[in-house]
This record gives C-alpha cells, sequence and structure tokens, in this order.
C-alpha cells in the first residue's frame, strides 16, 4: 500500500486518524495566524475580538468566523492576501460569474502543495507514471485545466493539454498517443462516446482505463452508462477554484466516496440554516478551511454544496473521510456545462430588455449529453408592433447578451404574455430536466 | 390607408384554433390571413372589415395584438386583373416585397393588399390609374 504514497513522497497518505487529527490541530493554528496576515481576516477577527493564538485544536474552529462567497468578492482582489504581492506566482478566478469575481492567489508553495494533493488523487486511481493523461478540460482561470495539469506532470504522466472540444480531435489524439487517462466534464466524455457510436465507431476500441470525472454533478447511472460504453473506470472528483480547484477530493478504486485529503482541508458538515453542525452522517453544507495554503488560507468557507460524510472505514485503508456525491446546492446556483451560474446574472440581462416582462424561467435539458440552456420570456403586450422581423431582432440581441453573460450559448423563448406561472412569493425560476 | 391586426403567437398547435374560435364566436369574419414564422413563434396577420372590433376582442381574450398599415387597393377579379395595377405600380419605381391578394365577390372584386414603407406612394400611383384605394371593406 505504501508504494503509492513513496510515488508521490507524501507523509500525509497513510497517516492514522489519531496522526491526522494532531497534525489538523498544528495545522490550523499556523493557518489562523497566516490568516490574520490580511487586511481581511485582521480586521474580521478584530471586530469580533478574537485572538489568533488562542486557537488551538480542531474543536476551537467553532469559534472562528465563516467566509462566504460574498466575502471574497468584497475582498476583491487580494484582500485576504498574506505575503508580499511578489511572492505570489499565480491568480485564479472563479468560472462564469460577472459583476465582481472571486480571486484565489496562490504562492509557489501553494501550487506545490497543489499539484501534490492532485497528484495523490490520480495516484490514488490507480493511475502511474507509465500513463498517458489526456485533459480535455479547459485551461485559463478555469482551475480544472492547470490542476490536473500539474497533478499529472507530478506524478509523471506524460500530459496531452488538449483543451475541451474539437471531438475529431481528441479522438485522433487518443488513438495516435495511446492515451489511457482523461480527464472532462461527465457530459463531455458521454457527447465524445455518442459521436463515435453515431459514426460507426466503438468507444471501448480507444483502450481508455480511467477517466476523471467533475466539474459538473451527474447521476450514478451516467457513470455505469460511461464505464460500460468505454471500458474504462470513472472516477469522481471534486473541487471548487476556492480550494484551489480539483483535488480536494476524490474516489479511490472502491468507487464508494470521494477521499477529502484531510491533512490539506478541515472538513465540518452544517446545517445552512443555523450553521451547527449536523449529526455525523447527515447531509449538510460542506464548511471546509484550508490547512496548508499559504498566500491565502481560506477559515470556515462555505462551499454551498450539499453533501454528507460517508460513515466508517474504506477498504482502501485511507483513514481520510469520505464525501458522498454532491446532492444539491444550498444556494440557487446552477452548473451548466460545468460553468457556475446563478439565476440573478440571467435576470440582469433580462431587465435591460424592454420588450419583454419580469417574469422568465430557465429551463436546463440535454442533448447529445451537452446541458442545454432555455431561458423562456414573456413578450410585453404594449412592446408589440406587428413585426416578427422586430421580434427576431430583439431575441437575437437577447442570446447574444446571454452567451456573452454566462459564456455558452442559450437559447430564448418568447412566449404569449401571462403563460409563465405567475410569481407568488418564491418564484420557481429554473426547470432542471437534465437528470 | 388600411389596417390589418398582427397577432403574437407560440409556434405550437392550438395557437390557430384559440384566434379562429375567438373571431368567430364574435362573428367577424376573416378576408385573408398570413403567419409570419419565426420558428419558435410567429404573427399572425389578418385582414377583416372589422379591424377595431377583432382586435378589441381579441385582446381581451388574452392575446396580444397590434395594428400594421396596409394599401388595399380593388381590382377586377378575373384573369389579368392585377396587370393595371402592377403597371402602375412599375411606372412609380415601386418594388414590392410584401403583398397578398383576397377575393371579395368571386368573379368580381378582389383585393390586393400591399405592405411597407412606400404606402402613400402606392396609393397614389393606384388612384392616378383608376383603381379605388380602400379605406373600409364591406
Amino acid at each position: 500500500m505504501s508504494d503509492i504514497a513513496d510515488l508521490i513522497g507524501s507523509r500525509f497518505e497513510w497517516m492514522s486518524r489519531d496522526e491526522l487529527i494532531s497534525w489538523q490541530c498544528e495545522a490550523l493554528r499556523r493557518s489562523v495566524a497566516q490568516a490574520a496576515k490580511s487586511r481581511w481576516y485582521a480586521a474580521k477577527f478584530r471586530e469580533m475580538g478574537l485572538d489568533p493564538s488562542s486557537i488551538k485544536s480542531v474543536e476551537d474552529i467553532k469559534r472562528l468566523p465563516f467566509t462566504t462567497k460574498e466575502d471574497l468578492r468584497q475582498s476583491y482582489p487580494d484582500g485576504m492576501l498574506t505575503i508580499d504581492r511578489e511572492d505570489v506566482i499565480r491568480v485564479h478566478t472563479s468560472s462564469g460569474t460577472t459583476g465582481t469575481p472571486t480571486a484565489i492567489l496562490h504562492s509557489r508553495a501553494d501550487i506545490d502543495c497543489w499539484a501534490e494533493l492532485m497528484a495523490r488523487c490520480l495516484a490514488m486511481s490507480g493511475a502511474t507514471k507509465a500513463d498517458v493523461f489526456q485533459n480535455m478540460s479547459g485551461y485559463g482561470m478555469f482551475t480544472g485545466g492547470l490542476g490536473l495539469h500539474y497533478g499529472a506532470e507530478r506524478l509523471g504522466m506524460m500530459v496531452l493539454p488538449a483543451g475541451p472540444g474539437n471531438t475529431a480531435r481528441q479522438i485522433k489524439l487518443i488513438r495516435d498517443f495511446h492515451v489511457t487517462c482523461i480527464h472532462a466534464t461527465p457530459s463531455y466524455a458521454m457527447h465524445v462516446a455518442e459521436r463515435m457510436i453515431s459514426e460507426g465507431d466503438d468507444p471501448s476500441s480507444l483502450g481508455l482505463k480511467r477517466a476523471f470525472l467533475g466539474a459538473e454533478p451527474y447521476t450514478e447511472e451516467m457513470r455505469q452508462k460511461l464505464q460500460e460504453l468505454y471500458g474504462f473506470k470513472a472516477f469522481n472528483s471534486y473541487g471548487l477554484s476556492e480550494m484551489n480547484g480539483p483535488g480536494v477530493a476524490f474516489e479511490c478504486p472502491e468507487q464508494n466516496g470521494m477521499h477529502v485529503w484531510e491533512d490539506a482541508y478541515l472538513v465540518e458538515i452544517v446545517d445552512p440554516d443555523t450553521l451547527e453542525p449536523v449529526e455525523e452522517g447527515e447531509v449538510g453544507e460542506l464548511v471546509m478551511t484550508t490547512l496548508r495554503r499559504e498566500a491565502m488560507p481560506l477559515i470556515r468557507y462555505r462551499t454551498r454544496d450539499l453533501t454528507c460524510i460517508l460513515p466508517g472505514d474504506c477498504p482502501c485503508g485511507r483513514k481520510h473521510r469520505r464525501l458522498a456525491r454532491m446532492m444539491g446546492r444550498s444556494d440557487d446556483m446552477l452548473i451548466v456545462r460545468g460553468v457556475n451560474v446563478f439565476p440573478s446574472q440571467i435576470e440582469e440581462v433580462i431587465m435591460r430588455h424592454k420588450w419583454i416582462g419580469g417574469n422568465y424561467l430557465i429551463r436546463l435539458t440535454k442533448a447529445e449529453a451537452l446541458d442545454q440552456m432555455t431561458v423562456q420570456v414573456e413578450l410585453a403586450r404594449s412592446e408589440f408592433d406587428g413585426s416578427v422581423e422586430t421580434l427576431r431582432n430583439l431575441r437575437a440581441q437577447l442570446q447574444k447578451e446571454l452567451r456573452e453573460q454566462v459564456g455558452f450559448n442559450v437559447s430564448v423563448e418568447v412566449l404569449e404574455p401571462g403563460s409563465l406561472p405567475a410569481s407568488e412569493g418564491k418564484a420557481k425560476r429554473v426547470v432542471d430536466e437534465r437528470a | 390607408m388600411y389596417k390589418e391586426i398582427c397577432v403574437f403567437v407560440e409556434n405550437k398547435p392550438g395557437k390557430l384554433s384559440r384566434v379562429a374560435e375567438t373571431l368567430g364566436k364574435a362573428g367577424i369574419d376573416i378576408l385573408a390571413l398570413e403567419i409570419a414564422n419565426e420558428g419558435q413563434f410567429g404573427v399572425l396577420k389578418i385582414l377583416t372589415a372589422e379591424p377595431d372590433r377583432a382586435k378589441t376582442i381579441l385582446e381581451e381574450a388574452g392575446m396580444t395584438c397590434a395594428f400594421n398599415n396596409v394599401a388595399v387597393v380593388e381590382i377586377p377579379d378575373h384573369p389579368g386583373g392585377l396587370l393595371r395595377l402592377a403597371k402602375a405600380l412599375e411606372k412609380s419605381g415601386i418594388n414590392v416585397t410584401d403583398a397578398y391578394g383576397c377575393i371579395l365577390e368571386r368573379g368580381k372584386r378582389a383585393v390586393f393588399v400591399v405592405k411597407g414603407d412606400q404606402l402613400e406612394t402606392i396609393e397614389t400611383a393606384a388612384a392616378e390609374a383608376g383603381l379605388r384605394v380602400l379605406e373600409q371593406l364591406e
């Protein structure tokens, strides 16, 4: 078993529960002291009358403040930075959001740690330096691309930084370079398979052994189907840009829950309303504290993802606890084609258009395994001039603005006034028919 | 100058029935009907002798309507009946891009309904050619 740990050289991989907790206490003390060096947390601790040096053990976490996405926005771009700007070597911003994004700044040690965590995920799946890895995730500000890339290189795999899209080229590269592992969103993996089948080809002929799937929620049924089609083993991956990106939690070959690297992340599951911890094994909001991040530690970050900790030990022998598949969000964020979208972003665009009313509905569907977003709006009675050309142009303009807002194509349906359900109190804005 | 009624409709079964039923119940005769289709939705253009009443009734039934100005020129309903108007438009250098015709009395009277932004020129040309430009339809 220790072969894998040696592969990455991590002393954390096979720590016992006691060793992990003892490390967490030490790391939490350091993380809080480090956070206190930032303008944001210094002010926050002062305001609360909290002495960072009074945090001594994991139990003390309850005395620390939560950090929210809104806090990240308010402290943008570097209010939570704890080191000299010149020692920052990377910045990533959150995907999909507009207006003020959220930014995470990394030191060299942070990038190094991230690569280690990611490499441990890949090694845990059984991948070695003999594997060839094609990364179909987007590079750039999105963390999915570079995160996996650095991890795979750390493990020593040959990496093809293919990026997303261009399906014919993806297939050719897999064949030409004898690729054994891929990283993709589940919907893209399904798209490639369906494309191959429609062309009389067989996805299992690619010879892939492993797929690392993440960035969007998907069902166990879809995993099974992908495994059958390709003949690979599909591993679930969980991450978020605020916690570096991918490499936070990952499945072992048991494929039963994702081990969270508890040497790097202190995990709490809380009731999203009361913010009190839920009973062990109960579903709640995942809250995470970075334990090994230098440039920008985050304390009790509310991920808004709903999950639970799976009880019991994993047969693989790791004592890092396992998260269940994400079960939804405690806010209204949507994940469409791996991009985070809030209904308020759609609303913002709609409200700029006088020719439609304020009522709208976002419909999410799947076409050829790809997420599709349709926004239904109602024509404003008084703005109708009888011309179909006018409507055609207005609709095209709205579609263009929505695409600019969220980063993918959105189709708009114009309905007759009064055809959407009237909003009484909290309007139902989203119909998700992707499952 | 005359006006046709434009009704916004989603492109799905039953929408045309609703318009037909509403107008039928009110005893309003549809002289001509045209559909401008834009895929997911479209606009119905309706020519009737009672545009104001028809619009009110359709709106009361919850539909979204507007008027669109058109030039309605009466022509004889027989082979070649359109020729005099066509020649007059040609002489005035008018390019007709959107129009339709309909019969008022079989073998006797028909109308040619022209749209666009040159309605007054069209009406003048028709009148100069000795054709009747209609302000109402019976």
